[in-house]
C-alpha cells in the first residue's frame, strides 16, 4: 500500500508541469468562455444608453459616445403608450410573486401529505402526479386556453398566475426533501397531541427553509420568463407581462435598437439580481433535479 | 399528561415502531387530514392538468372554433388529415416537424458535448470556480424573450455585432442570419447553445462531483491516463446524468418556440417555423383548435417514442 | 363574380339572426351616430395601423378627442397578423375594443362569430347610401342581410414605377406601361440594358394578390356562384400563373425573390416596376425614391385589380355600456366625414364626397389609383374565406413561383383543398 501511494506521488510530481499547463489552458479557456457569455449582455446594457443613431452605426462604440437615457424615457412613457414597459414590469412582478406564493402553498401541503402521511391511494396519487411531469407543455395549450376563457381569465393576470401552478415539479421536489427528514420530531409532536396542520406549520416548514427558498426562486424565474403561454392569453397593452411585451416592443421599434435593448435591460435586471443573490438556491435546485432524475 | 406519554412510549418500543411506519394512529387527527392537505393542489392539478388531457383529446375530434357555437364532430379526421398527403394540414405540419427535427438534430449534440467539456474543466479544484459557473449559467435565467431580442440585434445583417466582427476578421460581413438558410439555422442553434449551455453544465457538474474520487485514485494507480480515466470512470459514473441531460435537451429542443418566433419569425418563408409555432398558429390564431390539438398529440407521441427509445438505449448499453 | 353575390347570398343561420342578440337590441336604442349627448366616456379603438399610416390615424383621433370633450378615444395598434386572433378573443372575453377597424373580407367571419355588431342604423344615420360609394365596396360589407362595416377606405393594387430606373433603361418616365404589350416591351428594353425590371415576389401574400388580379383580368373567377367550389384552376388561372412564371423564366425577374425584396430593390433603384398596394406610397416617399403610381397594367383581356378595404366595426362586447356604443357610432361618423385626411396616409377614401374633395384631388398618386375603383374585386362575403385563401391558395402560388410545382397541378391540388375547406367552413359556421 505504501509503495503504491509512493508510486502515485512520484508519478504525480513528475507530471506537475503538465498539470500546470493544463490548468493554465483551462483558465484561459474559461476566461474566454466567460467573455462569450458576458459581452453580449454588456453590449445590451451599453446600447440601451445610446441614441438610436449611435446604436445602428458602425464601427460600434462599446462605450456610448452620446450617453443618453432617451431610450428609457421612451419605454417608461406612461399615458397612451403602446408599449408601457413599466406597466409590464409591474405585471410581471405581480404575476411571478402570486404564482410563487400559490406554488409554495399548494405544493408544500401536498408534498407533505404524500411524504409523511400514509393514507389510502397515496402511492397511486403520487404516481399519477409524477407521470404528468413527462407530458410536454404544448399538449395543454389548447384545452387550457379554453378553460381559462371559461373562467373569464383571458387577458387578465390570473391566466398567467394560476394554470402554471398545477405543474408537478414543486410537489416532486418538496416531497423528496420531506421524505428525507427525520421522523422523531413529528412523532414527539403527535404524541403531544398536536394535529397535522400544527406539525406542518410549526415543525416541518421552519425546517424546510432551504428547499422552499429554492422552489420559490425557481418558480419565480420560470413564471417571469414564461413566453409561449402569455403571448396567446394576454392581449391588451396594459395586461402584458414583460416577455410578450418585449416581442411587441421589438415589432414596434424594429430598428430603434436602443429602445429594444432598454426593454431587454429592464427585463433582465430583476432576474439577474434574484440570481446573484440566490444563486446558491438556483444552482442547487437545478443540480438536484439532475441527480434525482 | 406529557410525562405519562413519554413514559408510555419509552416503555413500549413496539408502539414507536408503529409511529415510524406512520400508520393510522388514534392521535393523528382525522382521516380527512391528508386529503385536506392535498386538496388545494389537487384542485389545480385536476383542472389544469388532468382534465385538459382528456378535454384536448375531445377537442381534437371536432372542428373546434371556440368563437362559434357549432363545433361539428369529425371523428378522427383531424388525425387522418395529418397523414394524408394533399390535405390542407399535411404539408405545413410535416414541414414544421421537419424544422423542429432539424433544430433538435443540430442542437442536441452540441448541448450534450460542450457543456460536458466545460463541466470537466470546472470540476478541477481551482480558484474562482464558482464565479465561472455563475457566469455561464447567467444567460439561462434571462428567459427566451431577452435572448431572442438580444440575438436578433446581434445578428442583424447590417448593424449587428456579429457581422461587424466577422468583417474585421476578413470574413464576409453581410451574412443574412435571420432570413436565409443555412444561416438561420446557425443563428437559432447558436443562440440556443449560448442560452442553455450553462444549465446543462451545472447538471453535469453535480453529477461529476457525485463520482467517488477513490475511483479516480484507483485508476491512477492502475496507470490510467486522463483519457482512459475519463472513459472508464467518468463516463460510466455519469451514465444516469447523461441520460437525463440527453432526454431533457431533446425534449426542450422539440419545444423550441421563442427563439424562432423572435429571431427568424419562421423565415425564410416557413423554413424555420417550428412545430410548436405551427400548432399555436393553427389553434390560437386561426382558431382551428381541433386540428391543432390533434397535432399536439401526434407530436407528443413522437416525443414519447423518442424518450422511450433513449431510455432503452441506455438500458441496453448498461447490460 | 362580383361582390354583388354577397348581397344576394343568404346563408342559413342557426336559429335566430342578429335581431335575437340581446346586445343588438340594446344598441338599437343607443343612438345612431348623428351626435353624442351622453355622459363622458372613454373609448378603446383598436386597429392594425402599425406602419406609416398609423400616425395619420392617431392625429385624426387626437383631433376628434380635442373637439369632442365628452369622448376620450385611446388608440391601440396590434400587428395585423395577430390582430384577427386578439380582437375576437378579447371581445369574447369582454375586454376588447369599443370600436375597431377590420378588413372588409374578414367581416363575414367575424359577424358569424358574433364578434361584431350590425351597423345598419349607423349607415342610415350617416345617410350613407350605396350611391355614396362604389357598389362593390358597399355590398361587400353586407352579411346575411345586415351591414357590418362602414367603409373607411379602399386600398387597391397599383403599378409603382421608378422614374430614375426607367430613364436609365431608355423608357419615358412619365409613361408607365398600362397594357400587356407596353409592359412586356418595357421589360424587354430594360433587360437589354441589364436591368431586371419587374421582380416577381414569391412570399405570400403579395404574389397571391398579383395572381388574383391576373386571374380576373384573364376573365376567370376565384369561386363559383354559390361559393361551394374554388375555380381558380381554370384556364384563366393557369394563364395567370404561367405569365408570372414566364416573367421569371425570361429573365425579367430574379428567382426566389425574398420577403419584400422587390420593394427594397425598388427603393435602391435596382428594378423599375413594383406591383403592390397603395400603402407603399408613404414608405417609397420616405425612402426618397423618384417614383410615380398608376393603375395596374392590364395584362389580360379585362380591367381588374385586387383591393381590400378598411372598415369601421363595432365589437360585440359582453355587457357593453350603451353610451359607449352611441359614442362609438358618433366617432365613426366623424372620421368618415373627415376621411379625406386619411387619404394622406396613402389610402383612397371609400366615400365619394371625400374623393371629390380638393384635399384628395391634390394627392396625385392616390388620385391615380382611385381611377381603379370601378373595377376592383373583393373576395366573396363568406365567413372563413380568408382562411381558404391562406391555407390553400397562398402555398400553391408560392410553390409554383419557386419552381417546385407546375402551375396546373398546383392550382388543381389547391382547388380541391379549398373545396374541402369551404365544406368544413359551411358546416362549422352553420351549426
Amino acid at each position: 500500500m505504501e509503495r503504491a501511494t509512493a508510486r502515485v506521488e512520484h508519478k504525480e510530481s513528475r507530471r506537475e508541469p503538465r498539470e500546470l499547463a493544463i490548468l493554465i489552458l483551462s483558465y484561459a479557456g474559461l476566461i474566454l468562455l466567460t467573455l462569450v457569455f458576458v459581452t453580449p449582455l454588456l453590449w445590451m446594457l451599453s446600447t440601451s444608453f445610446k441614441t438610436n443613431l449611435e446604436a445602428t452605426q458602425l464601427p460600434p462604440n462599446w462605450i456610448p459616445e452620446d450617453f443618453t437615457t432617451e431610450a428609457y424615457s421612451t419605454i417608461f412613457k406612461t399615458g397612451q403608450s403602446q408599449t408601457p414597459v413599466l406597466r409590464w414590469f409591474l405585471n410581471s412582478i405581480v404575476a411571478a410573486s402570486a404564482h410563487t406564493a400559490l406554488v409554495l402553498v399548494t405544493a408544500s401541503m401536498a408534498a407533505y401529505a404524500l411524504a409523511r402521511i400514509n393514507f389510502p391511494g397515496r402511492r397511486l396519487l403520487f404516481a399519477a402526479i409524477i407521470t404528468t411531469l413527462f407530458i410536454p407543455q404544448f399538449v395543454f395549450l389548447m384545452p387550457n386556453y379554453l378553460i381559462v376563457d371559461m373562467f373569464g381569465w383571458l387577458d387578465t393576470l390570473l391566466a398567467v398566475i394560476v394554470p402554471g401552478a398545477a405543474g408537478a415539479f414543486g410537489v416532486f421536489f418538496l416531497r423528496q426533501f420531506f421524505v428525507s427528514m427525520p421522523h422523531e420530531l413529528e412523532e414527539a409532536a403527535l404524541v403531544d397531541g398536536a394535529n397535522r396542520f400544527q406539525i406542518f406549520l410549526r415543525i416541518i416548514l421552519p425546517l424546510s427553509k432551504a428547499p422552499l427558498a429554492t422552489l420559490a426562486v425557481l418558480s419565480f424565474l420560470v413564471n417571469w420568463n414564461d413566453f409561449l403561454w402569455p403571448v396567446y392569453v394576454l392581449f391588451s397593452p396594459k395586461t402584458l407581462t414583460l416577455p410578450p411585451g418585449l416581442a411587441i416592443l421589438q415589432n414596434a421599434y424594429t430598428t430603434d435598437y436602443a429602445v429594444v435593448m432598454a426593454g431587454g435591460v429592464v427585463a433582465s435586471v430583476p432576474v439577474l439580481l434574484v440570481f446573484i443573490l440566490a444563486q446558491k438556491y438556483v444552482i442547487r435546485g437545478v443540480s438536484r433535479s439532475g441527480l434525482k432524475g | 399528561m406529557a410525562n405519562q406519554n413519554v413514559e408510555r412510549t419509552e416503555a413500549q418500543p413496539s408502539s414507536r415502531k408503529r409511529f415510524d411506519v406512520g400508520g393510522r394512529k388514534p392521535t393523528d387527527s382525522n382521516l380527512l387530514t391528508p386529503y385536506l392537505f392535498m386538496a388545494p393542489y389537487l384542485v389545480l392539478f385536476g383542472i389544469f392538468i388532468v382534465f385538459p388531457i382528456f378535454y384536448g383529446l375531445w377537442i381534437s375530434l371536432h372542428n373546434w372554433d371556440y368563437l362559434l357555437p357549432g363545433k361539428p364532430w369529425v371523428g378522427l379526421q383531424n388525425y387522418v388529415d395529418l397523414f394524408t398527403p394533399g390535405s390542407v394540414t399535411f404539408e405545413p405540419f410535416w414541414k414544421s416537424m421537419e424544422a423542429t427535427g432539424k433544430f433538435t438534430l443540430y442542437s442536441v449534440p452540441l448541448l450534450v458535448v460542450i457543456p460536458l467539456l466545460v463541466a470537466l474543466i470546472l470540476n478541477q479544484r481551482f480558484l474562482g470556480r464558482n464565479f465561472f459557473r455563475t457566469m455561464y449559467f447567467a444567460p439561462y435565467v434571462l428567459g427566451v424573450a431577452v435572448i431572442g431580442i438580444l440575438w436578433r440585434y446581434l445578428l442583424d445583417t447590417n448593424v449587428g455585432l456579429v457581422n461587424y466582427y466577422l468583417g474585421q476578421l476578413g470574413l464576409p460581413d453581410d451574412i443574412p442570419w435571420t432570413n436565409e438558410l443555412p444561416w438561420a439555422w446557425i443563428a437559432l442553434v447558436g443562440s440556443t447553445v449560448w442560452w442553455t449551455l450553462g444549465f446543462n453544465a451545472v447538471i453535469y457538474l453535480a453529477g461529476l462531483q457525485d463520482i467517488d474520487p477513490a475511483l479516480y485514485d484507483a485508476a491512477k494507480v492502475d496507470g490510467a491516463n486522463r483519457w482512459r480515466r475519463f472513459l472508464h470512470v467518468t463516463l460510466p459514473g455519469l451514465r444516469p446524468i447523461l441520460l437525463f441531460v440527453i432526454t431533457v435537451t431533446i425534449l426542450a429542443s422539440a419545444n423550441v418556440f421563442g427563439q424562432a418566433y423572435l429571431i427568424t419569425e419562421g423565415a425564410p418563408g416557413d423554413e424555420t417555423q417550428t412545430a410548436i409555432m405551427y400548432v399555436a398558429q393553427e389553434g390560437l390564431r386561426n382558431f382551428k383548435m381541433g386540428s391543432a390539438a390533434a397535432m399536439s398529440y401526434v407530436l407528443a407521441l413522437f416525443l414519447a417514442v423518442i424518450s422511450i427509445a433513449n431510455f432503452a438505449l441506455f438500458r441496453y448499453r448498461e447490460d | 363574380m362580383s361582390a354583388g353575390v354577397g348581397a344576394g347570398f343568404v346563408l342559413a343561420g342557426c336559429g335566430g339572426g342578429p335581431e335575437d342578440n340581446p346586445a343588438v337590441q340594446q344598441q338599437a336604442g343607443a343612438g345612431s351616430g348623428k351626435e353624442y349627448n351622453g355622459p363622458k366616456v372613454k373609448l378603446s379603438f383598436w386597429n392594425g395601423f402599425t406602419g406609416g399610416d398609423g400616425p395619420f390615424m392617431r392625429k385624426m383621433v387626437e383631433q376628434f378627442s380635442s373637439q369632442e370633450k365628452n369622448i376620450d378615444v385611446t388608440m391601440n395598434t396590434v400587428e395585423w397578423p395577430e390582430y384577427y386572433q386578439k380582437v375576437p378573443a378579447a371581445v369574447s372575453s369582454g375586454k376588447g375594443p369599443d370600436v375597431a377597424i377590420m378588413h372588409i373580407d374578414t367581416l363575414p367571419t367575424n359577424a358569424a362569430r358574433q364578434v361584431i355588431l350590425p351597423v345598419d342604423d349607423v349607415a342610415n344615420a350617416l345617410n350613407l347610401k350605396k350611391s355614396d360609394f362604389f357598389p362593390v365596396v358597399w355590398d361587400a360589407g353586407i352579411y346575411e342581410g345586415h351591414r357590418y362595416g362602414i367603409p373607411l377606405d379602399v386600398h387597391p393594387f397599383g403599378l409603382f414605377y421608378n422614374k430614375d430606373v426607367m430613364e436609365k433603361g431608355g423608357l419615358d418616365p412619365d409613361k408607365p406601361p398600362q397594357d400587356k404589350d407596353e409592359f412586356m416591351g418595357a421589360l424587354e428594353q430594360l433587360k437589354g440594358k441589364g436591368i431586371q425590371g419587374f421582380w416577381v415576389p414569391t412570399v405570400p401574400t403579395g404574389p397571391t394578390w398579383i395572381f388574383m388580379t391576373l386571374l380576373w383580368q384573364y376573365g376567370g373567377e376565384l369561386y363559383n356562384e354559390d361559393v361551394t367550389e374554388a375555380i381558380w384552376n381554370s384556364d384563366a388561372g393557369v394563364d395567370a400563373l404561367t405569365w408570372m412564371v414566364d416573367v421569371i423564366k425570361q429573365g425579367y425577374s430574379p428567382k426566389n425573390v425574398g420577403e419584400e425584396a422587390e420593394l427594397i430593390a425598388f427603393q435602391n433603384n435596382k428594378n423599375a416596376f413594383v406591383w403592390s398596394g397603395i400603402w407603399n406610397i408613404l414608405p417609397f416617399r420616405d425612402a426618397g425614391v423618384n417614383y410615380g403610381a398608376a393603375p395596374s397594367p392590364q395584362i389580360g383581356s379585362e380591367k381588374a385589380t385586387w383591393a381590400n378595404s378598411h372598415n369601421f366595426v363595432i365589437p360585440n362586447k359582453r355587457g357593453q355600456d350603451p353610451h359607449k356604443i352611441a359614442a362609438a357610432k358618433f366617432f365613426i361618423s366623424w372620421i368618415s366625414h373627415n376621411s379625406a385626411e386619411w387619404a394622406k396616409a396613402g389610402q383612397v377614401p371609400a366615400r365619394d364626397s371625400a374623393r371629390e374633395s380638393s384635399t384628395f384631388q391634390n394627392l396625385e398618386l392616390q388620385n391615380n389609383l382611385a381611377q381603379e375603383l370601378p373595377y376592383v374585386h373583393f373576395p366573396p362575403s363568406v365567413p372563413g374565406i380568408g382562411d381558404v385563401q391562406t391555407q390553400a391558395l397562398d402555398p400553391a402560388v408560392n410553390e409554383v413561383l419557386l419552381f417546385e410545382k407546375e402551375s396546373k397541378a398546383a392550382l388543381d391540388e389547391s382547388a380541391s383543398q379549398a373545396d374541402q375547406l369551404l365544406k368544413e367552413n359551411r358546416q362549422k359556421y352553420q351549426a
